[in-house]
């Protein structure tokens, strides 16, 4: 069952168009790459689901035509974005983050529950319960930024490079835990990533933006088996 | 010494309306980026709220409680409608935007109340009480505990309720919260309702001792501002230690620095502001910001 | 109207338009009567006031509240310098230098605090200023104020006072915006805009900020103290009142709806500040300042960049009749897309 479909999305800022027809689906519980090099329009097809960018064309989740939505509406929609950039709640706490990312719930124990698994799917978080946000490192805060959004219970992640600016290894863990993050909870994901690598131990199917429209699309077997997709993005 | 601890304890009491406002300005701040130069006038609007309820005979503390709720809304409206299109923008056009809204609601006071010195009841009996010899102003000691319950009850929002948490994350990080679904718009309104709120009643406890004029809480203003910069934006308990700080030097120097006397005591907070600006210019408490490009 | 902006810039027209104005500046305080001529002179002194208020306000800026209190001061100085029998010029420079010298001390200590600082310590310029100034009475005439009459005609030139107190005003002023409209458009009116834009990029391009905001404010406030000479030439007379807190926003509201950072906008807002109160003065008196507030703030939410920036605005909407979109940010409303901080976020953190 499709669960967000992407029809000929465009995208403006101010009079420069970034997107000019993107197109992609995901799945109910599936995991969807889009890849491509800085400046495709990737981050900027999250920002049109999200709602901070304004966008034409179709954007349907879960039967409901979600183009134009305000984000903090696309939010309670399900739909958990975790933006470039982190999104770290500066002045607050580890943990005032997470309750933060369970603002729209209202079930006290679930929620207390859920930041326990946070912790247990990163560990580093745990130690750093009572540190403000802005005291962790960039790995951490990626992983916070992750798990603001688990808090929210969501039916789809949109994940905007989560590998940027972090060591390799911090990296690999971060993906790890997502993967584990996804078989244990079922939550359909968008990756967006410049390395292709990574976000191919992650997602079953991808598409290659290039100035703002699809390019190329398949599983990631196939994708990675193109000479193209190995010289531009796997290195070789 | 009676006339220290005396001059003290005044001090306090106008110390903490200065509190209060340059509390009002901060949470403006934090919330919308921007400082709003009209947030005295806005209490002086609230005070003369609650005059005509006076008028029509609601008895005074209802009076001052339904002119904070009046307050509330009108501060939520003006963020809505008026302040939204410059927030997160230039804060220099935003100031002057304010600055419009100050000559704005200074006027419609003059012109539906007049510009005449109205009398406004205090909350509190005029008697005083004798303290180590000195005689206090209940007055004094009731402004100065009604403002503190007041800062403690907003602590209290912020720290321990989900509202709070919601108004710094919006304050911190709008699109990242607004991501985890807050309604930014809602809560930036909540945020300068609250504001003025606090004005409104900084203005009820001013207004009978400096009676009601449109431009009552000027001079009030420019000494909260004084308290910002002493205390820094960043720093709440900074900026209200500044405010008590301000009021009580003020009192003091007003009666033992005969130049300065009683007129000139407005300019003791920018003496206080020179000093500790050759010392550290962050402001007393304020934290070194990383200006990134 | 793109054929009328052709024809204007071609620098013939310009020389002729110039020597137009020159001649009229010459020929109509001679034919115009009195009360024009004094109208006209108080303009100009206030179209000063504005200049220096853009100065560091419309070009660099940073909002000050502190103007008026300039001018106050040049106006005491010149009533004083009068009174004291010294000579004229030399009153004239100090007029301009005492201001100047507060308003360098005054910045060198409130830039330091960066982001709205500067908004915050002027504010208490003008609160300051009023009881100060009843309170030296030694120098100021305390609450009376001062009165000087030295600007009669001189008998030689056969000029009623109001013609020679205007060409005074017009000789001085016109010095002042020359001087002016030359730094603005030099090496240091391009130091002041890019601290205006963005105090980090400034910084790394190896202009300092804080010295380019003292130095604006500084000649800000110099130019504000030559308006307060001209004021007294015209006026004759000063109290306290000259710097009232009133004044203060009435002035800096000139200026914004004048026309920020605009040579023509300070004659714009010059006239604003004299012609307005007399105007709303005229509607209802008791509205004043309702109807102030209200054009000032349909001003910055219609017409930004002043009453000067009218023609522009004409052309733009007439080239969007054409098919040439506007410029608009696309971006949601509600929230900000993600960006580098900008100065406003850098200004937040640094008061």
């Amino acid at each position: 069952m499709t669960l967000l479909e992407l029809t000929e999305v465009t995208a403006f800022y101010g009079p420069v168009q970034v997107l000019e027809g993107v197109s992609l689906s995901v799945p109910e519980g599936g995991a969807v790459g889009i890849l491509g090099a800085n400046g495709a329009g990737k981050t900027t097809t999250l920002r049109a689901i999200s709602g901070t960018v304004r966008a034409g064309g179709k954007i349907v989740f879960d039967g409901t035509d979600i183009r134009g939505m305000r984000p903090d509406k696309v939010a309670a929609l399900g739909i958990a974005h975790v933006p470039e950039g982190r999104g770290t709640l500066a002045g607050l706490t580890v943990r005032e983050n997470l309750k933060v990312g369970a603002y729209l719930r209202k079930d006290r124990k679930g929620i207390d529950a859920d930041i326990e698994y946070c912790l247990d799917l990163f560990p580093n978080l745990r130690e750093r319960i009572k540190s403000h946000g802005s005291a962790l490192s960039g790995g951490e805060q990626q992983m916070l930024a992750v798990a603001r959004a688990v808090m929210a219970k969501p039916r789809l992640m949109l994940l905007d490079e989560a590998s940027l600016g972090l060591a390799p290894s911090t990296a690999k863990n971060v993906y790890q835990a997502i993967g584990r993050l996804r078989k244990e909870s079922g939550i359909a994901m968008l990756v967006v990533e410049q390395n292709a690598n990574l976000a191919f131990t992650l997602v079953d199917t991808a598409t290659v933006l290039e100035t703002g429209r699809n390019a190329l699309t398949g599983t990631s077997a196939e994708l990675k088996g193109m000479d193209e997709i190995r010289r531009a993005y796997l290195g070789g | 010494m009676g006339t220290f601890i005396q001059l003290v304890i005044d001090g306090l009491s106008a110390g903490s309306i200065y509190a209060a406002l340059a509390l009002a300005i901060v949470l403006v701040n934090q919330a919308t980026g921007l400082i709003n130069f009209a947030q005295g006038g806005m209490a002086v609007l609230a005070a003369y709220f609650a005059y005509t309820f006076l008028q029509w005979g609601v008895p005074l503390i209802l009076a001052i409680l339904l002119s904070v709720l009046v307050s509330f809304v009108l501060g939520a409206v003006i963020e809505r409608f008026l302040m939204r299109r410059f927030e997160r923008g230039d804060p220099d056009t935003a100031v002057v935007v304010t600055i419009g809204l100050l000559t704005l609601i200074t006027g419609l006071c003059g012109w539906i109340w007049s510009f005449n010195n109205l009398q406004f009841p205090s909350l509190f009996p005029v008697q005083t009480v004798n303290i180590l010899g000195a005689v206090v102003s209940i007055r004094s000691i009731g402004t100065t505990l009604v403002i503190v319950g007041i800062m403690l009850l907003l602590q209290l929002l912020f720290l321990g309720t989900k509202l709070g948490l919601a108004l710094r994350a919006v304050a911190v990080n709008p699109q990242s919260a607004s991501f985890s679904g807050l309604p930014v718009g809602r809560l930036l309104m909540v945020g300068w309702g609250l504001a003025a709120g606090l004005g409104a009643v900084a203005g009820a406890l001013i207004a009978p001792s400096l009676t009601l004029t449109p431009g009552m809480m000027d001079s009030a203003l420019v000494y909260a501002l004084a308290a910002v910069i002493l205390g820094g934006l960043s720093s709440p308990i900074g900026v209200v230690i500044a405010a008590w700080m301000i009021g009580v030097l003020e009192n003091l120097a007003a009666v033992y620095v005969p130049f300065i006397g009683y007129d000139l005591k407005i300019a003791v907070p920018f003496i206080l502001i020179f000093i500790v600006l050759i010392v550290r210019p962050q402001g007393l408490f304020g934290r070194k910001e990383v200006v990134r490009v | 109207m793109a054929a009328a902006t052709d024809f204007l810039s071609k620098p013939w027209v310009r020389w002729v338009a110039i020597a137009l104005v020159v001649i009229a500046l010459i020929v109509l305080p001679l034919i115009l009567p009195a009360f024009a001529n004094q109208t006209l002179a108080r303009i100009g002194v206030f179209a000063v006031a504005v200049l220096g208020l853009n100065v560091v306000m419309g070009y660099t800026g940073q909002v000050s509240l502190g103007q008026i209190f300039f001018v106050g001061v040049g106006a005491y100085v010149t009533a004083y310098g009068v009174q004291q029998g010294w000579n004229i010029a030399l009153v004239l420079i100090l007029a301009a230098l005492i201001p100047g010298v507060i308003g360098l001390l005054i910045s060198l200590a409130a830039a330091r605090l960066g982001g709205l600082a500067i908004a915050m310590v002027t504010i208490a310029l003008p609160i300051i200023g009023v009881p100060l100034a009843k309170r030296l009475s030694e120098f100021t005439g305390g609450s009376q104020g001062l009165s000087a009459r030295f600007s009669a005609a001189p008998e030689w030139t056969g000029l009623y006072d109001d013609q020679w107190q205007l060409y005074i005003v017009i000789a001085i002023a016109g010095v002042v915006f020359l001087l002016t409209r030359n730094l603005v458009r030099g090496k240091y009116g391009r130091a002041f805009a890019i601290v205006k834009g963005n105090e980090a990029v400034a910084s790394s391009m190896g202009i300092s900020p804080y010295r380019y905001k003292v130095l604006a404010f500084t000649i800000a406030s110099l130019i504000g103290g030559v308006s307060g000479f001209l004021y007294m030439v015209v006026v004759q007379y000063t109290s306290p009142e000259t710097m009232s807190f009133g004044h203060s926003i009435t002035l800096l509201a000139s200026m914004v709806i004048g026309g920020a950072g605009s040579i023509l906008g300070s004659l714009l807002g010059g006239a604003y500040y004299v012609l307005a109160p007399q105007l709303t003065n005229a509607i209802d008196s008791s509205l004043t300042a309702v109807l102030q507030g209200v054009i000032l703030l349909v001003i910055l939410f219609v017409l930004p960049g002043g009453l000067v920036s009218l023609p522009r605005l004409w052309r733009r909407r007439k080239s969007e009749h054409r098919g040439m979109p506007a410029l608009d940010a696309t971006a949601s409303v509600t929230v900000p897309t993600p960006h580098p901080p900008t100065q406003s976020e850098e200004k937040r953190q640094d008061t």
